[in-house]
């Protein structure tokens, strides 16, 4: 078929696709605070009896990337397998939030939803998985609250945040965070395409012009129609936590430097004690693995393991390979970690 | 009007549109007192003539001109210093109008960057396809080809200094033209008698410490109540 004939036929199908539905496993909301919304999502499975699964995602992107859709599920794989799943949703912050503090974030919400999850639960401790931007929320709360994690799994987390791959980090350093988050809110479009500007040759063409391949296979098109829908829904970022954030793990790269501080209360990766699993994208070109690998040699964890899966930053939520590679990895490493409990009793 | 002691002395553009708006005034005072002054007939509306002119010196055409480019440089050079009463909206706009052309210059900059990187893309691929004759075969596989080339080419310039800094530069004009942009916007507010953006920010801060102190005291017990402890079983079933 003639190329401006296949264009044309994949616009044809692209319109009849029109909306696309994503996060569609079932969940329930247990706590709202704010924009803050913690769910706990509907087992699909008979339980492991593991200790519940609290998954901390970013704020700069949408979390239903973890849920995109049925066969593209994180989510939906841990519940299959008998993991007890429950997820922090950030939401859409607004002009309200712009002097909220990351102390409010980490020491607040993410604190008052792991009490929510806890109780409900009757337990002392959960396991907490942090995803990206997340997981280095959830480093720092593993560091002030160890008694309450029993076990921590970073996924794409960001370290070190000053290694030569980095090239968002290099970027940042240019940037004047204070001058940018005066009037307000950084606009989730800047994000978008500061993200875009990564790679501007595959994500603002070649994926466009792939579609001419793939526009007889509406599965594949409803697919890429919900990956759009993810990647340009970037909220807005609250100013006074953007910027702390810029400045003490961008600029200062103060988690392995030291100096880092959320309410009054230093972060010492060291102070992690509970077993640690660190899974890492190979061919990840926004947290490239030099960000995250240092991590185990800070954490104070006698357990410390890692996994490097061969896909990229996106992949790693919906990729083929990363589907029957993490899930799996993320529920056996938990298996295994209760059953050293409990052979330590 | 000019002094014609200093005659030689070449008013800038601003202050020769500022005299002949004055004398164009003056001359319609004179006309709407006595319709016969100067000649009498109808009484000509030149006033705005004159900043048209001036207009025109800075290169703003009045009509859509496509080879005209509005000069923000020509306008900062030309701009008298912020007096009167609307000195603090003038203070604004010449900022806005120094920061437009700042940018300016460094978007030409950047650009200049992003045609290199392209051409030395270009010729990456050129060579690609010399080394590998088979790509040129099938669109496809060239264009696959040209994909590889140009970002394996833009990240080695992208890694560079001088592209951060570029970037970052524009980022920083960008964000100090809204910060002056949000100045009038606020001013604007004020005068409509809308909320301005200090009102609603100090709003936000006192709901903001409220929630935290209603918080605290939420959590301390009650005068006379001891804290329940905790009694729970461990992690894991």
């Amino acid at each position: 078929m003639a190329l401006h004939e296949q264009g044309r036929a994949a616009l044809r199908a692209l319109r009849e696709i029109g909306d696309v539905e994503v996060g569609q496993s079932e969940k329930e909301l247990l706590y709202s605070e704010n924009k803050i919304k913690l769910y706990r999502y509907a087992p699909l499975a008979r339980s492991l009896g593991l200790p519940p699964l609290l998954i901390c995602y970013a704020m700069v992107n949408r979390p239903y990337m973890l849920d995109l859709q049925p066969d593209r599920s994180l989510i939906r794989e841990l519940l299959f397998l008998g993991v007890d799943v429950y997820l922090i949703d950030w939401g859409y912050p607004d002009g309200a939030d712009r002097f909220t503090p990351l102390q409010e974030y980490i020491g607040g919400y993410l604190d008052r939803c792991v009490n929510v999850v806890l109780n409900k639960n009757s337990v002392d401790a959960l396991n907490l998985l942090g995803v990206c931007q997340g997981g280095t929320f959830s480093l720092c709360y593993a560091a002030l609250e160890p008694r309450r994690v029993a076990n921590l799994i970073t996924m794409v987390a960001p370290v070190d945040f000053k290694t030569p791959e980095n090239l968002l980090s290099k970027w940042v350093q240019h940037i004047d965070v204070d001058l940018l988050t005066q009037s307000g809110n950084v606009p989730g479009e800047l994000l978008n395409l500061l993200f875009l500007a990564l790679m501007p040759f595959k994500l603002t063409q070649q994926k466009y012009v792939n579609l001419l391949q793939v526009q007889a296979d509406r599965a594949q098109l409803e697919n890429f129609m919900r990956m759009e829908k993810w990647i340009f829904d970037s909220p807005d970022q609250p100013a006074t936590a953007f910027r702390e954030f810029v400045q003490w793990f961008f600029k200062e790269n103060r988690l392995l430097r030291g100096g880092l501080t959320v309410g009054g209360r230093t972060v010492l990766l060291s102070k992690i004690t509970c077993p640690v699993f660190n899974i890492y994208a190979k061919n990840d070109h926004l947290v490239p693995p030099s960000a995250s690998v240092p991590l185990g040699a800070h954490v104070g964890s006698t357990v410390y393991d890692a996994l490097g899966v061969d896909v990229g930053h996106i992949g790693m939520y919906v990729s083929g390979k990363a589907r029957t590679t993490v899930p799996p990895a993320i529920a056996n490493w938990q298996l295994v970690r209760q059953r050293d409990r409990q052979a330590h009793k | 009007m000019v002094d014609p002691q200093h005659a030689a002395w070449s008013p800038s553009p601003f202050l020769k549109a500022w005299d002949d708006y004055v004398a164009a005034s003056q001359e319609i005072c004179e006309r709407l007192k006595d319709p016969n002054a100067n000649g009498g007939g109808s009484i000509p509306l030149p006033i705005f003539g004159a900043w048209q002119e001036f207009a025109k010196s800075l290169g703003m055409q009045s009509d859509l001109n496509v080879g005209a480019s509005f000069n923000p440089d020509a306008v900062v050079a030309n701009l008298a210093p912020a007096l009167g009463w609307s000195r603090d909206y003038q203070g604004i706009v010449q900022r806005m109008l120094e920061i437009g052309g700042q940018f300016q210059r460094r978007y030409a900059e950047f650009l200049k960057q992003s045609a290199d990187i392209s051409e030395q893309a270009l010729q990456a691929t050129r060579r690609r396809i010399a080394a590998d004759p088979r790509l040129a075969l099938s669109p496809a596989a060239a264009y696959e080809a040209w994909i590889e080339s140009a970002e394996t080419t833009y990240a080695q310039a992208a890694h560079g200094e001088a592209f951060s800094r570029s970037l970052g530069e524009l980022c920083n004009l960008l964000s100090a033209f809204k910060v002056e942009r949000g100045k009038l916007l606020d001013a604007l507010a004020r005068h409509l008698d809308l909320p301005s953006r200090a009102e609603v920010d100090s709003l936000h801060r006192q709901v903001h410490d409220l929630n935290v102190a209603v918080r605290a005291a939420a959590s301390r017990p009650a005068a006379g109540e001891r804290k329940p402890r905790r009694s729970r079983k461990p992690a894991g079933k």
